[in-house]
């Protein structure tokens, strides 16, 4: 469904991913697993278009330069070039670390202005599907999104990146700063969003514990680069991945 | 009695002049420094209109919204866009394409106060025992008839909300492909828009002019300022605030003086609260 070759990145003279390949397929969960700065979130930017935009606009206020190098193909068609929004039209949809929601908004409209590449009945559809996938959020909708918990804040931000109709979800850190009863919850709605939406995923986390039970497939990344990837059989049976991600 | 109604009129006034820009702002972060220019435009658009062609108001005022809005598409397609992103030269652009029109209207002739555009409609209505014509009843009116239609438009309205979204994290909401190309454009056609409606509302009360494009610009730079820049809610009260100061000034002191409260409005803000009433708050991003 979507494959990277050779995906470079530079800041400058800094090298933020180095040769990087990567494939997703149809229905697959896949999970990307690395330290701070490991380069997660410039992948994430790189597959969704993202780093255009800041590339762009670091070039117009003369900020830092940043080069791009590799292919990413999605269903046949090269969309290195296309950007972010051009992106999602095709289905691939980032739900960004932190979350971004729009702070002012009610949850409600958060998912509405979700929805905006939605049709009338996609988008209620949908809504009445993250409403069920997250039942919380049902007495929320009325409250403005930046006063939530980072928990609901998640759902939210996962609940609004599914308004815009993906077929490859990509997942940036979903857990970042919640308690471990939470991100039970929010990990366990990733196979449920593949299964009953028959969307693919390819999810970013720091911690592999507990994303690693629910990928098909991962990478490991370490200062840009992969240094392991196999199926989740061959990485939990990895002495060096039990040691450096499980601790024991 | 008489400040509190006219200080009222000219508070929905001061509206309506400065509404667009914080608009523009909010949606894309571009201060656009040719609102006053395209005030004065539409003003004399639509003065050619009906004066000269001698069509009716209700044909010639949709015809000047529209040219204002074209105008807002061309100055964001052909200049804006090639310069976001640098902030010093969107200023310097848009400044550059507002001198432009209005001192090329100047050289076209349009000078002195000889034009003007007609009232909606003629007459009095007394509130409270003070006599206001129906001009400065319109004006209250579509003040706020204005910020209640941008309200329903960013709630119900799947490009309104794309717009809210943007305003709020543009990047966010890249990713839920919005085209943030196409918001700017269409929020700086419906400021244009709104200048021109401004111009339409406004100017039966006095003469068109081209250097009403100026005050308009610094009126609308003092209410967005002290509001707080691209704060919706800020511009509604600072246009109050405003309003109010300039009423009093005007009351009780000397009509020039106006311009003087603007001018102070704008240094003290920016030395006590530079990011104004309702700046953007930054204790709402960072909760995790």
């Amino acid at each position: 469904m979507l494959t990277a070759d050779g995906l470079m990145v530079f800041y400058e003279n800094m090298l933020a991913l180095n040769n990087i390949s990567l494939r997703c397929d149809e229905g697959q969960v896949v999970g990307v697993f690395g330290a701070n700065s490991a380069g997660k979130s410039t992948l994430m930017y790189t597959l969704s278009g993202i780093i255009l935009d800041i590339r762009h606009k670091e070039k117009m206020r003369g900020g830092e330069r940043i080069s791009l190098f590799g292919d990413v193909h999605y269903r046949g068609e090269a969309i290195g070039e296309l950007k972010a929004n051009q992106r999602a039209r095709r289905g691939i949809v980032l739900c960004p670390e932190r979350r971004r929601l729009f702070p002012e908004s009610s949850v409600l409209e958060n998912l509405k202005i979700g929805a905006y590449l939605a049709s009338r009945d996609e988008a209620r559809e949908t809504l009445g599907y993250v409403l069920e996938l997250f039942p919380p959020l049902k007495k929320l909708l009325k409250r403005a999104a930046g006063f939530l918990s980072g928990g609901e804040q998640q759902m939210v931000a996962i609940g609004r990146a599914l308004m815009a109709q993906p077929k490859l979800l990509l997942l940036d850190e979903p857990l970042l700063g919640l308690a471990p009863s939470v991100q039970q919850v929010v990990v366990e709605a990733i196979p449920v969003i593949r299964d009953q939406r028959g969307i693919s995923v390819i999810v970013t986390e720091q911690y592999a514990r507990p994303v690693m039970p629910h990928v098909d497939y991962a990478y490991i990344l370490e200062n840009g680069s992969t240094v392991l990837e196999g199926t989740r059989d061959e990485l939990l049976d990895n002495p060096d991945v039990k040691s450096a991600y499980f601790g024991c | 009695m008489d400040i509190l109604i006219y200080g009222f009129i000219q508070s929905s006034a001061l509206l309506l002049m400065a509404f667009g820009f914080s608009l523009v702002y909010g949606v894309s972060r571009l201060p656009n420094f040719a609102h006053g220019a395209i005030y004065v435009l539409t003003g004399f658009v639509t003065w050619g209109l009906v004066q000269r062609l001698g069509l009716p108001l209700a044909v010639a005022i949709p015809l000047g919204l529209t040219t204002a809005a074209l105008v807002g598409v061309a100055v964001y397609q052909l200049v804006l866009r090639r310069v976001r992103g640098m902030e010093v030269s969107e200023v310097i652009a848009t400044y550059a394409i507002g001198l432009a029109i209005l001192e090329g209207l100047r050289s076209l002739g349009l000078r002195g106060t000889s034009r003007s555009l007609p009232v909606f409609s003629d007459g009095v209505v007394f509130l409270f025992d003070v006599p206001v014509d129906h001009q400065r009843v319109a004006v209250v009116i579509l003040g706020f008839a204005m910020v209640a239609a941008v309200w329903l438009f960013t709630r119900y309205t799947r490009i309104g909300l794309a717009l809210k979204g943007i305003a709020q994290d543009e990047r966010a909401a890249m990713m839920l492909g919005i085209d943030s190309d196409l918001t700017a454009t269409v929020a700086v056609a419906l400021g244009s828009a709104l200048a021109g409606l401004g111009a339409v509302i406004l100017l039966p009360l006095g003469s068109v002019v081209v250097e009403e494009g100026y005050k308009i610009l610094i009126y609308a730079i003092a209410v967005c300022v002290v509001g707080g820049l691209g704060s919706w809610a800020g511009t509604v009260a600072a246009s109050f605030v405003l309003g109010y100061s300039q009423y009093i000034t005007v009351a009780y002191g000397k009509p020039h003086y106006q311009m003087v409260v603007m001018l102070l409005a704008i240094i003290t803000t920016l030395m006590v609260r530079p990011s104004g009433f309702f700046g953007k708050q930054k204790q709402l991003e960072e909760r995790v």
